[in-house]
C-alpha cells in the first residue's frame, strides 16, 4: 500500500472514532478542501481568469471549512458570517501590500526544480500570488472564528442564564488564549513549511538586508502577517456579534 | 480608561512603525549594493515580441526603458539608462514602477537590476500587527510578542546547530526543538501553573505519540509514493527533511488545540464548580469535534496553498494530473495528513489531561 493512502485510511478511522459523525464530516470538509485547492491550480491552468476564481472559491472554502468542519449549526453560521467579513478585510489588506511587496513568481533559489518548464506561462504570477496569500489566511481566520465561537457557545449552553458581562468578561480571556494559540499554530506551520529555505539562507551566509528584500522571505513573512491580522480581527468581531445575537436571544426565553 | 490607554499605545505604535517603515524606505546604508530610483514618470515600456512556448502558451517579451538615479555608492547621483525585459506574467522576470527603488549591481560599472527594495514592506506589516495586536488584547500582547520573538531565536539556534551537524542529528535537534518550543510558549503566555502543564503535558503526548504513528506507517508502507526528491530547497538529505518540517508543522496545531480544549474546560469548570467527570469528557469531546476539522484545515491550507505557483506551472506545461500531484502537491498533502492525525489524537490526550485536573480542582472547591 502507498503511504499517502495508508495515511489517508488512518485519519479517517481516527476521525471516526474521535469525532463520529462529526468526525466524518470533518473528515470530509478536509478532504474537499484539499481537492478545491487542486481544482483552483487546474482551473487557473486552463485560463480561467483568476480574479473570478478566487472570487468563487473564498466563500465556497470557507463554506466547506466552517459548515463540513462543524456539528453545531448555530456555531457555524455565526463563525462563517465573521469569517467572510475578516476575509473580506484582508483581501483587500493582501492586494494593497502584494501591490508594493512584488512578491510574485519564483524566487532565485528555485533555478533547480523549474529545469525543464517553461516560465513564459502566459499568466500572471502576481495574482496568483495573491491567491496563494489569500487561501493561506483562509483557514486560520476560520479556525479562530469557530474556536471562538464554540467556546462562547459552550458556556452559554451551561449556564443558559449567562449575562451579557459574564459573557464578554469570559470571551476577553478566552480571546486572548485563542489569540495566543493560533499565532502558534500559524508561527509554527511556517516554521514547518519553510525550514529547507531558512536553511538555505544560513548555509549561504546571506545578510540581514539581503534575506529582507529576498523575494521568497517576503513573501513568507507577509503570509504570516496576514494570517495575524486575520486572527487579531477576529476575536474581536466573533465577541460582537454573538454577544449581541446572544443577548437577543434572552428575552425570547 | 483602560480601553483609552490600548487604543493610545496601539496608536503610538502604529506611529513609530510607519515612521520606521518610511526611514527604511528612504535609507541606503545598510545595503551593501547601491540603490536606485526610477526617474520616469511614464516607463517606456515596448513589446519586443509575442512567444509561445511548446504547450501553447501566449505570453509576450516587454522591454522598459528605466531612467535610474543610483542614491549610494561610488556612483552615486549618477543617472544611467537600464533596459528591463519581462514577460507579464513575472515568472522569474519583474515589472517595475515609475519613481520605485530598486538594488542595482555594477558589472563592470553597467548597471543591473537585482529586486526591487522590499524591506519596508515588512517592517510596516510587522509594525500594523503589532499595533493591532496591542490594540486588541492590551498587555497580554507584550507576552505574545515576546514569545515570538524567543521562538524566532530559538528556530535561528536551532537551524545553526542543524546546520552544524550537517542535518545529521534530525531526530534529536528537532525534537528536542519541540520540546523546547512548547514550554516556553506556554510559559511565557499562560505562565508556570497547573493549566500550563496539563496542556504542555498533552501537547507533547499528542505531538510524539502522532508523529510516532505515522513514521511507523511509512516504514511500514517503504514510504512508497513520497518523492523526497520534491522537497523544494533542499540543501541537505531531503527526506530527514522532510520529517523535521512535519514535526515543527504539527507542533503549533496540536499545541493551539491542547490549549483551546484545556482553556475552555477550566473556564467551564469555574464557571460550573458542580460539574462531573462525563459531562466533563463530553464538554471536551464536543469542543474538540468543533475544533479540530478547522485546525487541520489551517494547515492544509498552508501546505497546499505554498505549493499552488509550481502546481499550476507544472499543469500549464502540459503535465498530467498524477504527475503533477507527485511532484508538486504530495509532500504538502502528507504533511497535512500527519499534522491531522496529531490533531485527531491530542482531543482525547487534551481532554483526559484536563478532566483528571479539573476533577481535582472542583473537589477541593466542594471541600471548602
Amino acid at each position: 500500500m502507498n503511504t499517502l493512502t495508508a495515511l489517508l485510511l488512518l485519519l479517517l478511522v481516527l476521525m471516526i472514532i474521535v469525532g463520529g459523525k462529526t468526525g466524518l464530516k470533518s473528515y470530509l470538509s478536509v478532504v474537499i478542501n484539499a481537492c478545491l485547492v487542486i481544482l483552483v491550480a487546474l482551473l487557473i491552468s486552463w485560463g480561467v481568469n483568476i480574479i473570478g476564481v478566487a472570487l468563487v472559491f473564498i466563500p465556497l472554502k470557507l463554506l466547506t471549512i466552517i459548515y463540513l468542519g462543524t456539528h453545531d449549526y448555530t456555531v457555524a453560521k455565526n463563525s462563517f458570517l465573521t469569517a467572510l467579513v475578516v476575509s473580506l478585510i484582508v483581501i483587500c489588506l493582501i492586494v494593497a501590500i502584494q501591490f508594493f511587496a512584488q512578491t510574485g513568481g519564483f524566487g532565485d533559489q528555485a533555478g533547480e526544480e523549474l529545469v525543464g518548464l517553461s516560465l513564459a506561462a502566459g499568466i500572471s504570477f502576481p495574482q496568483i500570488a495573491i491567491v496563494v496569500a489569500i487561501f493561506s489566511t483562509l483557514g486560520a481566520i476560520a479556525e479562530a472564528s469557530v474556536a471562538m465561537t464554540a467556546g462562547l457557545l459552550e458556556l452559554k449552553h451551561h449556564d443558559p442564564l449567562i449575562t451579557k458581562k459574564q459573557l464578554e468578561k469570559n470571551a476577553l480571556q478566552m480571546g486572548s488564549d485563542i489569540l495566543g494559540t493560533a499565532m502558534n499554530t500559524i508561527l509554527f506551520g511556517f516554521f514547518g513549511s519553510f525550514l529547507p529555505l531558512f536553511i538555505w539562507y544560513m548555509r549561504l551566509h546571506y545578510s540581514l538586508f539581503e534575506v529582507l528584500n529576498d523575494k521568497l522571505f517576503v513573501g513568507e513573512c507577509l503570509i504570516i502577517m496576514y494570517s495575524f491580522i486575520g486572527v487579531l480581527l477576529t476575536i474581536p468581531l466573533t465577541t460582537i456579534f454573538l454577544t449581541r445575537s446572544l443577548a437577543h436571544d434572552q428575552p425570547k426565553k | 480608561m483602560h480601553l483609552k490607554n490600548k487604543t493610545i499605545a496601539s496608536l503610538i505604535v502604529l506611529a513609530i512603525g510607519i515612521i520606521l517603515s518610511i526611514w527604511v524606505y528612504f535609507s541606503t546604508s545598510f545595503s551593501p549594493n547601491p540603490i536606485g530610483q526610477v526617474q520616469d514618470s511614464h516607463i517606456k515600456d515596448v513589446l519586443v515580441n509575442k512567444t509561445q512556448d511548446s504547450y501553447e502558451n501566449k505570453d509576450e517579451v516587454r522591454e522598459q526603458t528605466l531612467h535610474i538615479k543610483i542614491l549610494s555608492g561610488k556612483h552615486k547621483s549618477k543617472i544611467y539608462v537600464v533596459k528591463n525585459s519581462y514577460s507579464p506574467s513575472q515568472a522569474m522576470t519583474q515589472k517595475y514602477y515609475p519613481h520605485q527603488r530598486l538594488i542595482v549591481t555594477f558589472i563592470k560599472n553597467k548597471p543591473k537590476i537585482m529586486s526591487p527594495k522590499r524591506d519596508w514592506v515588512v517592517v510596516f506589516s510587522i509594525a500594523l500587527v503589532l499595533s493591532l495586536l496591542i490594540y486588541i488584547s492590551g498587555k497580554h500582547s507584550i507576552l505574545l510578542t515576546f514569545s515570538m520573538i524567543l521562538n524566532s531565536l530559538i528556530f535561528y539556534f536551532v537551524i545553526r546547530l542543524d546546520i552544524a551537524e550537517n542535518g545529521t542529528q534530525i531526530f534529536a535537534i528537532y525534537g528536542a526543538a519541540v520540546v523546547l518550543f512548547t514550554i516556553i510558549s506556554l510559559i511565557i503566555v499562560q505562565g508556570l501553573n497547573k493549566k500550563m502543564l496539563i496542556t504542555a503535558l498533552a501537547t507533547l503526548v499528542g505531538v510524539f505519540v502522532s508523529f510516532g504513528i505515522c513514521y511507523l506507517i511509512m516504514r511500514l508502507t517503504h514510504e512508497s509514493g513520497i518523492k523526497y526528491e520534491a522537497v523544494d530547497y533542499a540543501t541537505q538529505d531531503p527526506r530527514s527533511l522532510f520529517l523535521a518540517q512535519t514535526l515543527l508543522g504539527v507542533l503549533g496545531a496540536v499545541m493551539d488545540e491542547a490549549t483551546d480544549i484545556v482553556s475552555s474546560l477550566y473556564a467551564l469548570c469555574h464557571h460550573r464548580k458542580d460539574l462531573t467527570f462525563k459531562e466533563l469528557f463530553l464538554s471536551g469531546r464536543t469542543l474538540g469535534q468543533e475544533i479540530m476539522g478547522p485546525l487541520i484545515n489551517v494547515l492544509v491550507l498552508i501546505f497546499m496553498a505554498e505549493a499552488l505557483p509550481m502546481t499550476i506551472l507544472y499543469l500549464r506545461d502540459n503535465n498530467t494530473l498524477v504527475y503533477t500531484f507527485q511532484f508538486a502537491l504530495s509532500l504538502g498533502v502528507i504533511q497535512s495528513l500527519i499534522s491531522a492525525v496529531g490533531i485527531v489524537l491530542t482531543v482525547i490526550f487534551a481532554t483526559l489531561a484536563s478532566s483528571v485536573f479539573l476533577e481535582k480542582f472542583s473537589l477541593k472547591k466542594v471541600g471548602q
